[in-house]
C-alpha cells in the first residue's frame, strides 16, 4: 500500500527530523517511522530486535510479529500521525500493509524531580511536579498509595494535542463535583489547552475575576491534601504544578506541611498569615488616612513626629505612596525576571535607592519607607505567590478610597473587599467556604 | 461591554469629584496646638494657643494670640495669619482665666461642643495667673514637645488622684443638669515645675463659686470611683497606703428631707508606724480623718449650694423632675449625710503588724 507510506511521507516529510529507515526484521523488510528527536533510534532498534528474540517462539513471521505488537487492529492515518508526534515509533510492513505502533527508547526531555521553585519547605517532603504529566500522576500514587484514587486522562485541543488529568479520591468527593468537572471537559474536548487560563476557559468560569478558580501547588503533599479534603486536581501535561480546584480563601493561610509542627505553632503560624494579610492590606492606606485626612486619630507624639518626616515633602500623601509602591511593584517584577546573577544588584540598588536616597532628597518621607517595608514583608507571608497577588491588588483599592475618605474609606473598602471574595465561587462552592468535615460541597446545585 | 466601562469610568470619577477630597491637608500642613488658653478682654474673648512645631530635630512651641468676639472668631483670626491651617482636633487641654470662670464659661463650652472643632475629651483647666503670665512663665519650664501640660492630667502619666479631671463634655453636662456639678483643677505656673495645683474650683452651672483644696479633690475623686491606689495618708500615729475604697451609697427622702448613708470601704497597707501603736488606734484615727474632711467637704457644697460629688444622682429615682430642678437650692442644704468609714489593715509584706 503504497499510498500509506506516501501520505505519510508528504504530511511528515518536511520535517527534518522525520526518519523513515528500512531494516530487516525476522529476515524481512519492514519500514520504522518517528522523529529523531524525541527517541533514540539505535537503542529502539536493538532493543526492538532483543524484545523480538525473547519474546517470539522461533519460526514466526514478521506478519505475525506486528499482529502481535498491534493490538487495537488496523491503524488509521490520522493515528499513526498523532502516535508519532507524541514520540512512538511506527513499524511498517510493506508486504502485508500491516503496522505497529512501538513504545520506542525515548530521549530525556524532562528534568528529574527537583525541590520546588516558588514554594519553599522548611519542613517537609521537598520533592516537588515537573512538566511530565505521567510523572506528576506517579507521584501522586506514590504520595497516596490507596486504591480510592481515581485518575481520568483526557486529549485535548484539535490542533495540538496536550493531555488533561482528573485525579479524585472516590469516598471523599462529592460525585455532583466531579460530573460537573468531567461534563465541563468532555464538551469541550477540542479546546486547546496551554495555560490555566485555557483550563479556566474550558470550564466555563468568568474571566475577569481575580481571585483564580484554581489554587496552583508544586507540592504532592499539597495536592494530596487537597484530594483528602475532597477537591479535585488537575494536570496539564508541560505545566509543573497541580491545579487545585476549587480554591479557597483559606490556601493562602494553611500549609499542609505546618502539621509537622507543635500544633500551637502551627496554629500560631497561620494567625501571623491573617495578620500579613491585614497588614499588607490596611497599612498603605492607613498611612495615607492618617496623614492626609484624619490625623486626629493619631495621638498627638506620634502626630508630631509623622509632621516631622514629612516636613519638606512635595507630594501629597496619596501621590508620594502610590509612586512608591509602583517603584516597589517593579522590583519585584524585576526580580522575577532577572537571572539570579544580576538579581542582587536589583536588590542593592532598590535598597539603596529607596532605602536612603529618596529620603535623603526629601522626596518622601520616613515612614513611608518604613510603611512599604513591612507591607512587603507582609505581602510575603501569604501561602503560594498566586495568591499573594490578588491581595497586592486589592491594596491599591483600599489605598484610593483612603485617600478619598480617610478611616472611614478603609473600612468600606475592606467591606468592599470582603464582599468581592463573598461573591465568588467555583461551581457553586464559596471562596470562603470552610471545609470543617473531610469533604467539599454538598451545597452546590 | 463598552458602556460598562465608561459607566465605571464616570462613577470613579464622581468619586473623586463629589467627595471634596480635596480639602485634605496633610499632616505636614497643619498646625496642631496642643493646649488653648482663653481669657476675657473687656467685651472680647483674648485666645492664645499653644502650637508645637516640628523643626530640625526637635519641636519647637509657638506662641500665637489672637482676639475676638468669640473664641470662633478669635481662632479664625490666628488660622489667617498662620502660613498653615489650624487644626483644632489635636486640642488637649483649654486653660480658662479665674476671672472668666468666675464670669461663666456657658458660652465658650457650648461653642466647643456644638462646633465640634474641638474635641469633647478635652481637659478643662482654670489659672489663676493672668493667662498671658502663665503661658509665657509656663513656656520656660516645659519640655520641646509641648505636651507637657497634658502630661500632668493623663492618667498613664502625671495624673494624681488628687487633681480633677474634668473633661468640656462633663463641664457642658453640669451646666444642664440640676443635679450634678463638677470641680476643675486650678493651676498656676510653677518655679521648678511647670505648674503647681492650687486645689479645684467649684463649678456650678458653668460658673465658679468656689473652691476645694487638694484633699478634698481626692475625696471627690474616690466617690466618683476614680481610683484613689497609691496615695498616702500621714496621720499622727502611722502613714498608711490606701490600696483599694469602695463606696456603698443608700438614700432616701423622708418629708422633703433628702438622707443619704454612704460606707466607705478602705484598704490599707501600713507604711510606716510609731511606738505604742496598735492596729485598732491607726484604724480608728484613719476613719476619724476622714469622715472629718468627708463633712467638710459637704459643709462647702451646702454652703455654694453646688454639688461636686453629684450626690443628687441619688435621689433622681426618688424626686419628681420638677421638683429635681430645686435640688441644689432647696435638697441640698438640708442633706442629712451619714459616712461611714470601714478601714481593712492588710499588711501583706510592707510592715509587720503592731500587737
Amino acid at each position: 500500500m503504497v499510498p500509506f507510506l506516501q501520505e505519510m511521507k508528504t504530511r511528515l516529510g518536511d520535517n527534518d527530523d522525520f526518519i523513515v529507515q528500512r531494516v530487516f526484521l525476522l529476515d524481512s523488510p519492514v519500514i520504522l517511522m518517528g522523529f529523531k528527536s524525541m527517541l533514540d533510534f539505535v537503542q529502539t532498534k536493538s532493543n526492538l530486535l532483543e524484545y523480538i528474540e525473547q519474546s517470539f517462539p522461533e519460526g514466526k513471521t514478521i506478519d505475525e510479529v506486528i499482529k502481535q505488537l498491534s493490538n487495537s487492529g488496523t491503524i488509521g492515518i490520522e493515528e499513526a500521525i498523532s502516535a508519532i508526534t507524541a514520540g512512538n515509533l511506527l513499524i511498517y510492513d510493506e508486504k502485508t500493509k500491516q503496522r505497529a505502533i512501538v513504545n520506542p527508547v525515548s530521549r530525556l526531555l524532562t528534568r528529574s524531580i527537583e525541590s520546588p521553585t516558588t514554594e519553599n519547605i522548611l519542613h517537609g517532603g521537598i520533592s516537588s511536579f515537573n512538566e511530565d504529566i505521567d510523572t506528576n500522576i506517579g507521584m501522586m500514587r506514590k504520595q497516596f498509595n490507596s486504591s480510592h484514587l481515581e485518575t481520568k486522562l483526557y486529549s485535548c485541543g484539535s490542533m495540538q494535542k496536550s493531555r488533561l488529568a482528573v485525579l479524585y479520591i472516590k469516598d471523599q468527593i462529592d460525585m455532583k463535583l466531579v460530573k460537573q468537572v468531567v461534563s465541563k471537559i468532555e464538551s469541550n474536548l477540542d479546546k486547546e489547552l496551554n495555560h490555566t487560563q485555557d483550563v479556566s476557559k474550558m470550564m466555563g468560569f468568568y474571566s475577569k475575576e481575580l481571585i483564580p478558580k484554581f489554587n496552583t501547588t508544586e507540592l504532592p503533599q499539597e495536592a494530596v491534601n487537597a484530594l483528602r479534603k475532597g477537591r479535585i486536581v488537575l494536570f496539564l501535561d508541560r505545566l509543573p504544578f497541580a491545579l487545585v480546584l476549587p480554591s479557597l480563601l483559606w490556601d493562602m493561610f494553611i500549609h499542609d506541611n505546618d502539621k509537622n509542627l507543635p500544633p500551637p505553632i502551627t496554629v500560631a503560624l497561620r494567625m501571623l498569615r491573617l495578620l500579613g494579610v491585614l497588614v499588607t492590606l490596611i497599612m498603605p492606606g492607613l498611612y495615607v488616612a492618617l496623614v492626609s485626612v484624619n490625623p486626629e486619630v493619631l495621638r498627638i507624639e506620634l502626630a508630631l513626629s509623622i509632621a516631622q518626616s514629612r516636613e519638606g515633602v512635595p507630594y501629597p500623601a496619596f501621590i508620594e505612596i502610590v509612586l512608591m509602591l509602583i517603584v516597589l511593584e517593579m522590583t519585584l517584577e524585576a526580580s522575577v525576571r532577572l537571572p539570579a546573577s544580576i538579581g542582587p544588584t536589583v536588590t542593592m540598588v532598590g535598597g539603596i535607592i529607596l532605602g536612603q536616597a529618596v529620603v535623603t532628597a526629601q522626596l518622601v518621607s520616613n515612614l513611608l519607607i518604613i510603611i512599604l517595608a513591612v507591607t512587603t514583608i507582609a505581602n510575603s507571608t501569604v501561602v503560594g505567590v498566586q495568591n499573594s497577588l490578588a491581595i497586592r491588588f486589592f491594596k491599591y483599592v483600599i489605598v484610593v478610597l483612603a485617600s478619598i475618605f480617610g478611616v472611614f474609606g478603609i473600612v468600606s473598602a475592606v467591606v468592599f473587599v470582603c464582599a468581592y471574595l463573598a461573591g465568588v465561587n467555583t461551581f457553586g462552592i464559596s471562596y470562603l467556604y470552610i471545609p470543617r468535615t473531610e469533604k467539599v460541597g454538598g451545597n452546590h446545585e | 461591554m463598552l458602556k460598562k466601562a465608561a459607566s465605571l469610568i464616570l462613577i470613579s470619577l464622581f468619586a473623586g469629584m463629589l467627595s471634596g477630597c480635596w480639602d485634605n491637608r496633610d499632616i505636614n500642613h497643619r498646625a496642631l496646638p496642643v493646649t488653648m488658653g482663653v481669657s476675657m478682654k473687656g467685651d472680647n474673648y483674648n485666645v492664645l494657643l499653644l502650637i508645637p512645631e516640628p523643626v530640625e530635630n526637635t519641636t519647637r512651641i509657638r506662641l500665637v494670640k489672637g482676639e475676638g468676639k468669640t473664641v470662633t472668631e478669635a481662632i479664625d483670626t490666628i488660622s489667617r495669619d498662620m502660613e498653615s491651617f489650624v487644626d483644632m482636633l489635636h486640642m488637649k487641654v483649654v486653660v480658662f482665666d479665674k476671672a472668666l470662670a468666675e464670669r461663666g464659661l456657658m458660652d465658650s463650652i457650648s461653642g466647643f461642643m456644638r462646633a465640634r472643632d474641638i474635641s469633647p475629651k478635652v481637659i478643662v483647666v482654670i489659672t489663676d495667673d493672668e493667662i498671658n503670665q502663665f503661658f509665657k512663665r509656663s513656656q520656660k519650664t516645659m519640655a520641646p514637645e509641648g505636651t507637657t501640660l497634658y502630661d500632668c492630667f493623663e492618667k498613664d502619666a502625671g495624673w494624681n488622684p488628687e487633681i480633677a479631671l474634668t473633661r468640656v463634655w462633663e463641664v457642658y453636662r453640669s451646666i444642664h443638669s440640676y443635679t450634678r456639678d463638677v470641680a476643675i483643677p486650678i493651676i498656676q505656673a510653677g518655679t521648678k515645675t511647670m505648674i503647681e495645683h492650687n486645689g479645684s474650683a467649684i463649678i456650678k452651672n458653668g460658673r465658679m463659686v468656689g473652691r476645694i483644696s487638694s484633699e478634698e479633690t481626692l475625696l471627690m475623686n474616690a466617690f466618683s470611683g476614680e481610683s484613689s491606689y497609691g496615695k498616702v495618708e500621714v496621720m499622727n500615729h502611722a502613714s498608711v497606703l490606701i490600696v483599694s475604697n469602695t463606696f456603698r451609697n443608700s438614700s432616701k427622702v423622708v418629708d422633703r428631707t433628702p438622707y443619704m448613708n454612704s460606707k466607705i470601704i478602705l484598704k490599707v497597707s501600713l507604711l510606716e508606724t510609731r511606738e505604742n501603736t496598735n492596729a485598732d488606734l491607726i484604724r480608728e484615727e484613719l476613719e476619724k480623718v476622714l469622715t472629718l474632711r468627708c463633712d467638710a467637704v459637704i459643709e462647702k457644697m451646702k454652703a455654694n449650694e453646688a454639688d461636686v460629688l453629684g450626690l443628687g444622682q441619688f435621689f433622681r429615682n426618688k424626686l419628681p423632675r420638677n421638683e429635681l430642678q430645686h435640688w441644689r437650692t432647696e435638697y441640698l442644704p438640708r442633706l442629712k449625710m451619714n459616712f461611714e468609714v470601714r478601714t481593712i489593715i492588710q499588711n501583706e509584706g510592707n510592715l509587720k503588724m503592731p500587737s
